[in-house]
């Protein structure tokens, strides 16, 4: 493997992302596995909750956080088996159980008076299902943790111009200069243009990996993600 | 950051692409996607041809190795493997233009063309496995068959493929017998559901849940589709005698209304001899 793929060699940032959850979690580190966990999972869990209980930006905030605060309590990875479903999918359901459970507390609070749900501009527009709607916000957070690795990994090793071009062209909403703009406003060659676009692609997709492991069950649930991810 | 769905995508796209820049490859465009790799259609700079190139997202095994040794008229070869700066397994190999099966068989084709098909791939099957080598995923979507009619098995025996639904036999542990479960799964599929009894019995009986029960091997069963197409009873079905007295008179029409005519000619003769 290309050492600057290496995400995670002797100098990496983030060695314990080399365990998969299930290891992190066994060996002691479950503190660290949930981390991960949160950082990839709190916009998802977020955006679900809202999105599949119509809840307000602040209730939906509170559930969270209420959420992964439980997750903390319980033992939360040690129910987790890999042979049933994958970690997203459990994820998932637990906060579907989480949440409808508070959701129906709330409701029998408030019963007597009017119940509202705060209408989603989203929701009313989107054909798509709560479900779909969470592995989407998966993948949108998934890929901008990798991104901010991506980032932080050109700085550290002296590759500004990789992630400038590939933040151009890659990364641009519309309007993507031509490789030859790109080669004339760094005074470099459109083939250096070619080579550094590569060379940012690999890595963002070696760090998506390392992303993933971390919060996979091991190399079979890890390779299903990954395949899912990228089909 | 928070990204669009078009950058989402895009980046998802731009990632899984193979990075051929050390290669002597060009990406001109994506051909396939399977559950394990994504096949692209690439030009070969050196020898200025194209051909097609597997990413893989499973290592490749050394059962890969063996696979590209099989030199077989309905098995695509293999011309080079290698790993990406990603560590990605790839592969190049021929690239078939024509269709696959599951749109060839959506055409208006004879029985005799789809079963000419069925055959073809059984005999790659045959070879494959007199060489230790079994498929593990067999589905139309991995039959092609060309612009002159040649039929080519393709996505040999990868260890990580778990088989497709419908097509993968119910055995945990998968052996040549499970081959011919897909290849009865892959009859089923290209034949129509009004298909002779006869045959229904040679899907019914590749495709059963027992491998034991199954043929022994891929020639018995092609053998059997065989005597189906020469008009001969078949080791599937054990035929109910109107069956096979109706068999008996389609294949030898010419004879019985000959001794039809000869009964007649002699009744005809008694009559006007008794007159």
């Amino acid at each position: 493997m290309d050492p600057d793929t290496r995400i995670g060699g002797a100098a990496d940032r983030f060695p314990s992302t080399h365990l998969s959850l299930l290891e992190a979690a066994r060996s002691g580190l479950a503190n660290e596995a949930l981390d991960r966990v949160i950082a990839l999972y709190w916009k998802p869990v977020y955006r679900f909750i809202r999105f599949k209980f119509g809840k307000s930006n602040e209730d939906a905030k509170d559930l969270t956080q209420a959420f992964f605060a439980s997750a903390l309590e319980r033992d939360f990875f040690a129910r987790f088996d890999p042979d049933k479903a994958s970690f997203r999918t459990y994820v998932r359901m637990a906060v579907e159980r989480f949440a409808a459970k508070r959701h129906q507390a709330d409701t029998r609070q408030k019963r007597g008076g009017t119940v509202t749900l705060e209408p989603l501009d989203e929701q009313a527009v989107s054909t798509e299902s709560p479900e779909r709607v969470f592995e989407r916000e998966w993948q949108r957070q998934l890929m901008a943790l990798a991104l901010d690795d991506l980032r932080r990994h050109c700085e550290a090793n002296g590759k500004q111009l990789h992630f400038c071009i590939f933040e151009a062209y890659d990364l641009a909403e519309d309007d993507r200069p031509s490789y030859a703009e790109l080669a004339a406003r760094h005074a470099i060659a459109e083939t250096a243009v070619n080579n550094h676009l590569a060379w940012a692609r690999r890595t963002l997709r070696a760090l998506v990996i390392e992303r993933l492991r971390g919060v996979t069950s091991g190399e079979q649930e890890l390779r299903e993600e990954t395949r899912r991810l990228w089909t | 950051m928070d990204l669009s769905d078009a950058v989402l995508d895009r980046l998802r796209h731009v990632a899984a692409l193979p990075d051929l820049s050390a290669t002597r490859y060009e990406i001109e465009r994506e051909i396939g996607r399977g559950g394990i790799g994504v096949v692209y259609a690439v030009l070969d700079r050196d020898l200025d041809r194209r051909v097609a190139l597997k990413v893989l997202e499973v290592p490749l095994a050394g059962e890969a190795r063996l696979i590209a040794r099989l030199e077989h008229p309905a098995i695509v070869p293999i011309h080079e493997a290698g790993v990406l700066p990603d560590g990605r397994a790839f592969y190049t190999m021929k690239l078939v233009s024509g269709a696959r099966l599951d749109r060839y068989a959506d055409e208006q084709r004879s029985l005799a063309d789809r079963l000419r098909v069925v055959r073809r791939v059984g005999e790659a099957l045959a070879f494959a496995h007199s060489r230790g080598v079994i498929h593990r995923d067999l589905k139309p979507q991995n039959v092609m068959v060309g612009e002159f009619g040649e039929v080519y098995v393709m996505d040999w025996g990868v260890e990580a493929v778990g088989g497709t639904p419908g097509y993968r036999a119910p055995e945990t542990v998968l052996d040549h017998r499970s081959d011919i479960y897909a290849l009865g799964a892959l009859l089923r599929f290209v034949v129509p559901s009004s298909a002779p009894p006869a045959l229904r019995a040679v899907v019914a009986r590749a495709t059963s849940a027992d491998p034991a029960a199954r043929y022994p091997d891929v020639t018995g069963m092609l053998d059997d589709i065989e005597r189906f197409q020469e008009g001969l009873a078949v080791e599937a079905w054990s035929e109910p005698l109107w069956h096979r007295t109706k068999r008996f008179a389609s294949r030898n029409a010419l004879l019985l209304w000959l001794v039809a005519a000869y009964a007649f000619v002699k009744f005809l003769l008694f009559f006007l001899r008794t007159l």
